[in-house]
C-alpha cells in the first residue's frame, strides 16, 4: 500500500477513546479502513461512528438539563433536556 | 457580596497557532485564518454584550491589524489588552531564542526573563502601556514574582490549569508535558514561594490574582481526562458529550457545569467564578477531530449566548481581568479564608459527591461515595519551594506534590496486597471489620466559628448481629491547617464495646510512581523509625492524648494525627506498597472518636 493519510474527517480511535487516550487514526485507501497505530482496532467509518456513539453511554446524563441542585444532601434533580433550549 | 457569576472571556489572538499550523499544514494563509477566529471569537462574545480580555500573544505584536483591532475593540467594548506568555511559537521567536520550546515555566531562569522582558518592551512599544494582565497554562513563582517586581501594572494572570497532570499527559498518547495538578480550581492570590499556594498574609502575597485556564468539573476531571469536561464549549465536544437531534447538535452538560460554579456561590459567600478561555486552535477551519468546524462554532456561539442571557437576567458579571483582580481584593481581604466546593455528579448519573476545599494550608478533597474519605491532599503548610524548568529539579514537572491521591496511588482498594492512600476510618467488633470507604453518604456544607464543618448524613455498619449508626463530621479550622474529625456512634450498643480506628494512609509524589522513601521518619511516643521498607510499627499508649507524626523532608512537610484515644499507631510500609501509615484508636460502648490531623511545614 501507499502511505496512509487522513480520512475526510479526523477520527480518533474510538477503542483508544474508550480508555482516555485520544490518538488519531490514519486511513488506508487501498482498504478504505481507519485504523489505530497504538491498538489493534481497524474499522469502517460506520463502525467508528458506531463506536463513538457507544462511548457517550457512560455520560447517564447526556441528554438531560439539572433545574436545581437541591438540597447538599441530596442529589441534583435533572429533567430532559428540550432540543433548541439552553 | 452579589450573588453572580463572575465571568472572564479570554480570547488570544495566535498568528501561527500550532494546531492550525498542522492541520493546515504550514500553508500561507495560516496567518489569515488565525485572524478570522480572533475576529469570530470576538464578535460571539460582543453580540452577547460579553467584554472581553484580549490577550496579546508574541506574534500578535509582529502584527498590525491585531494591535489595530485591539485598540478598537478596547474603545468600543471595554476590552482589556492583556499580554500573554502562551503562544509564543512564531518565526521572530524561534529566530531569537533558537527553541522550539514555547511553555515560560519550562526555561530556564535567564531565558524566562528574557522572554518577559522582550514581549513586555514589545507590548510597550505597540501600546504605550504596560499590560495589567498575564498569563500561561502555568506561571510559576520566580516568573510571577519576576514580573511583579519589573512590571507591578500587572494584578492578574492565568496561572494553572486545575488538575491538568499525568491523566493530561496519558490522555494525551503520553506526548502533552504540562504538568500542573495540586493547585486551585477558582481565584486565588499565589503565595510568593509556590504559585500554587494560596497566599497566607500581605507579606506572601505575590501582588496578582491569578486564576485557572478553564473551569473545570471538579469530578470529572479528577478521574477521567481533564481536557473533556470545561467550561471551555470545544472542550466539551473534545468529551463527546452531545446528542444529535432533529434541532442539531445539543450538549446540556456545558450549561449544567456552568450552573454548578453558579451555585458554588452558596459556599463561598456569594462568591461564584466562571471562566472561558477557548486558543484559536480549537477553532480552525479544517474542524477538530470528528468535530466539523460548523460544530466547533456553533458550540462557541452557543457558550457566549449562555452567559450572555444570564447576563441580561442580572445573574453573571463580565469583568476584565484586571477588573476581576479588583474585584477579588475587594472582596477577599481575609487571606485564610478558605475556598469550598460541594460538588455533585451531573454527568455520569451515580449520585456521588465531592468536597474540595483550599486554603494557605491545604488543599484536599473528601468522597462521600467513600463515606467521606480523603482522596486526595496537598501540604500547603509545607510551602515548598519548588522551581520549575530547564535547570531545576523539575524541568517540566510543575505540579505541587501530595500526600494523598486516591486514584494515582490507589485508595481503598487494591489488589490482594498492600495498602492505597486514602484517609478513613475503621470500625471493629467480635473480630469483624468494617471500612467507612464502603458506607456511601451524602453530606451538608455549614460555617462554624472556627471555619467550615461538613456533616455526613449517617451511616450503618453491621458487624456480627451489631447495626452501629455511625455520623462523620469534619470540621476544618480556619487558618491552622487542621482538620478535625469526629465519628460519633448515635445507636444505643447495649453495653457493647466496638473499636474505631481512624488512619491515614499516604505516600508522597506528584505521578503514579512513589520516589524514595528512606529520607522520611516515623514516629510515635518515643519511638522512631527510619523508613526503610520493613512494614515496622511504632505505638504511643502514654498521656491522655495520643498521636503519630510523619515526618518527609523531600516535601519539607510534617503530617500529625492524634486524638483523646487509647493508641497511635505509626507504620511504614514496604517495597511493594511504599506507603506509611498513622492511626488513632479507640474503643467505646458510646460517643465517639475526635482526631485531629495536622499539616506543617518542616525542613
Amino acid at each position: 500500500m501507499a502511505q496512509a493519510g487522513k480520512g475526510k474527517l479526523n477520527y480518533r480511535c474510538p477503542r483508544c477513546f474508550m480508555r482516555d487516550i485520544d490518538i488519531d487514526m490514519f486511513y488506508d485507501d487501498s482498504t478504505k479502513l481507519y485504523y489505530c497505530l497504538r491498538c489493534c482496532f481497524t474499522g469502517t467509518e460506520e463502525e467508528v461512528l458506531a463506536l463513538n456513539e457507544q462511548i457517550k453511554e457512560k455520560y447517564g446524563r447526556l441528554r438531560q438539563r439539572v433545574i436545581s441542585f437541591g438540597e447538599d444532601n441530596e442529589p441534583p434533580v435533572f429533567a430532559p433536556h428540550i432540543p433548541g433550549q439552553q | 457580596m452579589a450573588d453572580q457569576l463572575i465571568l472572564n472571556v479570554i480570547h488570544r489572538p495566535e498568528l501561527s497557532p500550532e494546531y492550525a499550523e498542522r492541520a493546515l499544514g504550514g500553508r500561507r494563509d495560516v496567518q489569515d485564518e488565525s485572524l478570522d477566529i480572533f475576529l469570530f471569537q470576538q464578535q460571539a462574545a460582543h453580540e452577547n454584550g460579553l467584554k472581553t480580555t484580549i490577550q496579546i500573544t508574541y506574534a500578535s505584536l509582529y502584527s498590525d491589524a491585531i494591535i489595530e483591532i485591539a485598540k478598537e475593540h478596547h474603545e468600543k467594548y471595554g476590552d482589556e489588552i492583556g499580554l500573554s506568555l502562551l503562544g509564543l511559537p512564531c518565526r521572530q521567536f524561534r529566530e531569537k531564542y533558537k527553541t522550539e520550546d514555547f511553555c515560560i515555566w519550562m526555561f530556564d531562569n535567564d531565558t524566562k526573563r528574557a522572554i518577559i522582558d522582550d514581549c513586555f518592551s514589545l507590548f510597550y512599544e505597540k501600546f504605550g502601556f504596560y499590560p495589567e494582565s498575564t498569563g500561561s497554562y502555568f506561571l510559576d513563582a520566580y516568573t510571577i514574582n519576576y514580573i511583579k517586581a519589573k512590571y507591578p501594572s500587572v494584578k492578574c494572570a492565568v496561572a494553572t490549569c486545575w488538575e491538568e497532570g499525568p491523566k493530561a499527559y496519558h490522555t494525551c498518547n503520553n506526548s502533552w508535558y504540562t504538568f500542573m495538578d495540586g493547585g486551585c480550581w477558582n481565584p486565588w492570590i499565589p503565595s510568593k514561594v509556590n504559585s500554587h499556594i494560596p497566599a497566607e498574609s500581605e507579606a506572601d502575597d505575590s501582588g496578582i490574582v491569578a486564576i485557572p485556564h478553564l473551569s473545570r468539573d471538579l469530578m470529572a476531571c479528577f478521574d477521567g481526562n481533564g481536557s473533556n469536561f470545561g467550561t471551555h464549549p470545544q472542550n466539551v465536544l473534545r468529551g463527546m458529550i452531545y446528542y444529535r437531534d432533529r434541532e442539531g447538535t445539543e450538549y446540556p452538560y456545558l450549561y449544567n457545569l456552568i450552573d454548578q460554579y453558579r451555585h458554588l456561590g452558596k459556599y463561598n459567600d456569594g462568591f461564584s467564578y466562571n471562566m472561558m478561555f477557548v486558543g484559536p486552535g480549537w477553532l480552525n477551519k479544517a474542524g477538530r477531530w470528528e468535530a466539523p468546524y460548523e460544530l466547533l462554532a456553533k458550540s462557541y456561539k452557543d457558550g457566549c449566548r449562555y452567559y450572555g442571557n444570564l447576563k441580561k437576567q442580572g445573574l453573571l458579571k463580565d469583568l476584565t481581568m484586571s477588573e476581576l483582580a479588583d474585584y477579588y481584593r475587594d472582596t477577599h481581604t481575609d487571606y485564610k479564608r478558605p475556598e469550598c466546593a460541594l460538588w455533585k455528579d451531573i454527568l455520569y448519573g451515580s449520585n456521588k459527591e465531592y468536597f474540595w476545599y483550599a486554603d494557605p494550608y491545604m488543599r484536599c478533597c473528601l468522597d462521600f461515595n467513600q463515606g467521606g474519605a480523603m482522596i486526595d491532599l496537598r501540604p500547603y503548610a509545607a510551602k515548598i519551594p519548588q522551581e520549575t524548568g530547564i535547570g531545576t529539579e523539575n524541568v517540566y514537572d510543575a505540579s505541587y506534590p501530595y500526600l494523598i491521591q486516591a486514584n494515582y496511588r490507589a485508595g481503598y482498594f487494591t489488589h490482594y496486597a498492600g495498602a492505597g492512600t486514602v484517609k478513613s476510618c475503621k470500625v471493629t467488633y467480635h473480630g469483624r471489620t468494617a471500612d467507612l470507604c464502603l458506607c456511601k453518604t451524602m453530606a451538608t456544607f455549614r460555617k462554624v466559628p472556627e471555619g467550615v464543618q461538613i456533616v455526613c448524613d449517617p451511616v450503618t455498619v453491621s458487624l456480627d448481629g451489631l447495626d452501629i449508626h455511625i455520623q462523620s463530621s469534619f470540621t476544618f479550622l480556619e487558618g491552622e491547617g487542621k482538620l478535625i474529625t469526629r465519628r460519633e456512634i448515635l445507636n444505643d450498643l447495649h453495653g457493647e464495646t466496638v473499636r474505631i480506628e481512624e488512619y491515614f494512609t499516604a505516600g508522597y509524589g506528584k505521578t503514579e510512581y512513589q520516589p524514595d522513601m528512606t529520607t522520611m521518619t516515623l514516629s510515635a511516643g518515643t519511638d522512631t523509625i527510619q523508613y526503610g521498607y520493613k512494614g515496622r510499627k511504632v505505638f504511643c499508649t502514654e498521656g491522655a492524648e495520643k498521636y503519630a507524626t510523619a515526618f518527609i523532608p523531600d516535601i519539607c512537610t510534617k503530617v500529625q494525627m492524634g486524638g483523646i484515644a487509647d493508641r497511635a499507631e505509626a507504620e511504614e510500609g514496604i517495597a511493594f506498597s511504599p506507603v506509611f501509615h498513622l492511626a488513632v484508636t479507640k474503643e467505646i460502648n458510646e460517643g465517639g472518636l475526635e482526631t485531629w490531623l495536622r499539616l506543617e511545614k518542616a525542613n
